[in-house]
């Protein structure tokens, strides 16, 4: 994979803006303990971030850093009350679940700084591409974490009872989703790992063959 | 015995250790003590001043417009985070250089924000809460909260760094585990 | 390095012998159900350290064993009857969440087996905190049919434990397995602190501050009988032996060591005083993890500026002598 196609797809597995970056992290640990609240949080994230990230990009760039910032924030609030309106209506008891975190959403790092530092460096139709498989992989490991979480802390998939002999209800709980988060984290890294030597191994292979 | 328990009550109402607020800005402060304490201190400030506003909007917010509780959330937390870059720099030049990196960081995040919610959903679960120094102190224990997480945190900040860590660890899983063992322990403590 | 190595091996024996022993009271009073419990715990564990220093590419040697230790005090701290399947998750905890996971037994943060008991606290508090009588002995997979709360549970709440002194030497009332023999467990403080494999500025630390506190503040009319339950119970003395005072997450030096066992032995009173809180001292002793990394921290700058101190004067002894030849 080519410099180029790793910015734009590497979102997703390469540097996955949760288990890599560690951002919008909140999130995952307090509600992703079931997949009705990650589905919640999927919903409210990619709808307030692409929006926002898209809004954004046509804010001029000579403004000064510190204005920029705060009319992303701004951009991303304003866009929260559509968001939350479409939620009212089309997934109700979205909000009650997920509580604050709904709102803190719109003030994540991945609109309010990494707009700045990463897609705003780009051409937008490479931002809009990157930003997909960036929410996408946010996506992913939010419904991993709520479909495990919810099955081994209650012992169900989205309330459906699972023959499942002992649950650990500690999973549930915020201190479940920092160990559940920081395991998920490090198994990543370590298949991350394996496969980048795979990788290395084999472009040695390629060189060696020319 | 009341300082204690007062202790642990500080603990048990930690924004990082029971909502994990802000432990992304915590993880990139925690790697050296003056980033660690920098950073504490004008998150704590921002929290303490924030409530202010917070108070001032809830008060004034009809319910029909709580939709708009976020945008203007956002407004004083924009028009603190230009008054303290603005403090900052006239405070002198070292000064600012100093700080700004540390401002920029501490303005938007979910430790802030998160705060201002929390305030704010307790004052309206609880009329007798609703009083402008409660939500200055409820502010400023919710930075005091993000110090004492820092502490911690920076305790270990070597050891969990260290070359002795399997190197899919090292750094910011070892951390996010060791946060949430010592946040089971103030859980069981509950 | 071989020296502690040795060292090393030798604080997993001792700390083994009076674990087994603890193990031997605990088959007497409840039968091969206990012994069965302690097999499960270890065999995990072993399996556990094996499989994981594996994926971190380390050979397991035979200073790894002292995972063995974890486990055994983990399986002392449960009722006999605990599934084995929630011992076998909890050990699993220990051994690699808070042990291996932060690099193992080469970088200990956390006493495993206080994890592990947390953990397991967390998730099945109520089947924890449930025991059979003494003399209760039940087969290997059988469970008895009526199950207890702890005395500690008892006098906590209301300052009532009927049990005679000797009773309470010999460990004859309802608790964790292991943890009530009294007797032993001062025997085993003592042997393990002469042959220093317990941290004895920990142990003394933790007994002076829960004593002090029960006999400033007492919790009964009595500050002598205070005294005494508040050591005895809610598994003070067998906390204060094998988790606040295990060298390898206690302070180096005792000074310090001691004053991290105050400040444990302190607080855990006090919670176990008004909050009602059974078994608190194992609570306390994880939270104030980071309190004896700072005072770790704080040996090695001492340690360092006392290196760079001597390097100094001796630097500055050659440079006289060598004026002195000059001259």
């Amino acid at each position: 994979m080519n410099s180029r196609k790793k910015a734009l797809l590497g979102g997703v597995l390469g540097d996955n803006i949760v288990l890599s970056g560690l951002m919008v992290i909140s999130p995952v640990i307090i509600c992703g303990d079931t997949l009705k609240n990650a589905e919640a949080l999927v919903y409210a994230f990619t709808a307030l971030t692409f929006l926002s990230v898209l809004i954004c990009s046509f804010v001029p760039e000579r403004l000064p850093y510190t204005v920029k910032i705060i009319l992303y924030a701004m951009i991303s609030a304003v866009i929260y009350i559509p968001v939350k309106l479409a939620a009212q209506e089309f997934f109700p008891g979205v909000i009650e679940r997920i509580g604050i975190y709904f709102p803190l959403l719109a003030v994540n790092s991945l609109i309010v700084f990494q707009t700045e530092a990463r897609f705003f460096r780009m051409k937008r139709t490479d931002m809009a591409v990157s930003l997909i498989f960036c929410i996408i992989g946010f996506d992913a490991v939010m419904l991993i974490t709520g479909v495990l979480r919810e099955l081994f802390a209650y012992g169900t998939i989205n309330n459906r009872i699972v023959d499942m002999n002992t649950v650990i209800s500690g999973l549930s709980h915020p201190f479940g989703g920092f160990i559940f988060l920081g395991l998920m984290c490090g198994v990543y890294r370590f298949i991350r790992g394996l496969i980048s030597k795979n990788n290395e191994v084999r472009s040695n292979a390629d060189v060696s063959d020319r | 015995m009341f300082l204690i328990d007062e202790l642990i009550a500080l603990l048990a109402a930690n924004l990082i250790l029971s909502q994990a607020l802000g432990t992304s800005t915590m993880f990139i402060a925690a790697d050296s003590k003056k980033n660690m304490l920098a950073t504490s201190c004008i998150i704590t400030i921002f929290t303490t001043l924030g409530s202010v506003g917070a108070y001032f909007i809830d008060s004034l917010l009809p319910d029909q417009l709580a939709d708009l509780r976020l945008l203007l959330y956002t407004v004083i937390i924009g028009v603190l985070y230009v008054v303290m870059l603005t403090v900052s720099y006239y405070a002198g030049k070292g000064w600012f250089a100093d700080f700004r990196k540390y401002i920029h960081v501490s303005a938007f995040n979910c430790a802030v924000m998160g705060t201002l919610f929390t305030i704010s959903g307790k004052a309206a679960e609880d009329s007798s809460s609703f009083d402008l120094g409660w939500y200055i102190s409820a502010g400023f224990e919710a930075g005091i909260g993000f110090v004492i997480a820092a502490l911690l945190l920076a305790a270990a900040y070597r050891k969990l760094n260290s070359a002795k860590v399997p190197e899919a660890f090292r750094g910011f899983p070892a951390m996010l585990v060791y946060l949430g063992i010592i946040s089971m322990a103030v859980y069981s403590l509950k | 390095m071989l020296k502690k190595a040795r060292k090393e091996r030798l604080i997993w024996l001792d700390i083994m012998l009076t674990l087994l022993t603890l193990e031997l009271m605990s088959y007497f009073y409840y039968g091969m159900r206990s012994v069965a419990l302690a097999g499960v715990c270890m065999a995990v564990s072993v399996a556990a350290e094996f499989v994981s220093l594996r994926l971190m590419k380390r050979k397991f040697t035979a200073d790894d064993l002292t995972c063995t230790s974890d486990a055994l005090i983990l399986a002392l701290m449960f009722p006999a009857v605990m599934s084995y399947r929630v011992a076998a998750i909890a050990v699993l905890f220990a051994i690699i969440v808070a042990k291996n996971v932060f690099g193992g037994r080469i970088n200990m943060i956390f006493s495993p087996a206080a994890a592990g008991y947390i953990f397991v606290l967390t998730s099945w508090g109520r089947q924890l905190l449930q025991y059979s009588e003494p003399y209760t002995k039940t087969g290997v997979f059988e469970k008895p049919a009526a199950l207890v709360k702890s005395a500690s549970y008892v006098f906590n709440t209301t300052r009532v434990f009927p049990h005679t002194d000797f009773e309470m030497l010999l460990g004859n009332f309802s608790g964790p397995s292991g943890s009530v023999s009294v007797l032993l467990l001062c025997v085993a403080a003592i042997v393990l602190m002469f042959r220093r494999s317990i941290s004895a500025g920990a142990f003394i630390g933790t007994i002076f501050g829960t004593g002090f506190f029960a006999v400033v503040t007492p919790v009964l009319s009595s500050r002598a009988a205070s005294l005494k339950y508040s050591l005895v119970l809610n598994m003070v003395l067998f906390s204060a032996i094998y988790i606040v005072s295990d060298v390898r997450v206690a302070p180096k030096k005792n000074y310090y060591a001691f004053f991290y066992g105050l400040f444990i032995g302190v607080i855990s009173y006090v919670l176990v005083a008004t909050g009602v809180k059974e078994n608190a001292i194992i609570i306390v002793s994880v939270l104030f993890t980071p309190i004896a990394l700072g005072f770790k921290n704080l040996e090695k700058k001492i340690e360092i500026a006392e290196k760079e101190h001597s390097e100094a004067i001796a630097a500055e002894s050659t440079e006289g002598e060598g004026a002195a030849v000059s001259e």
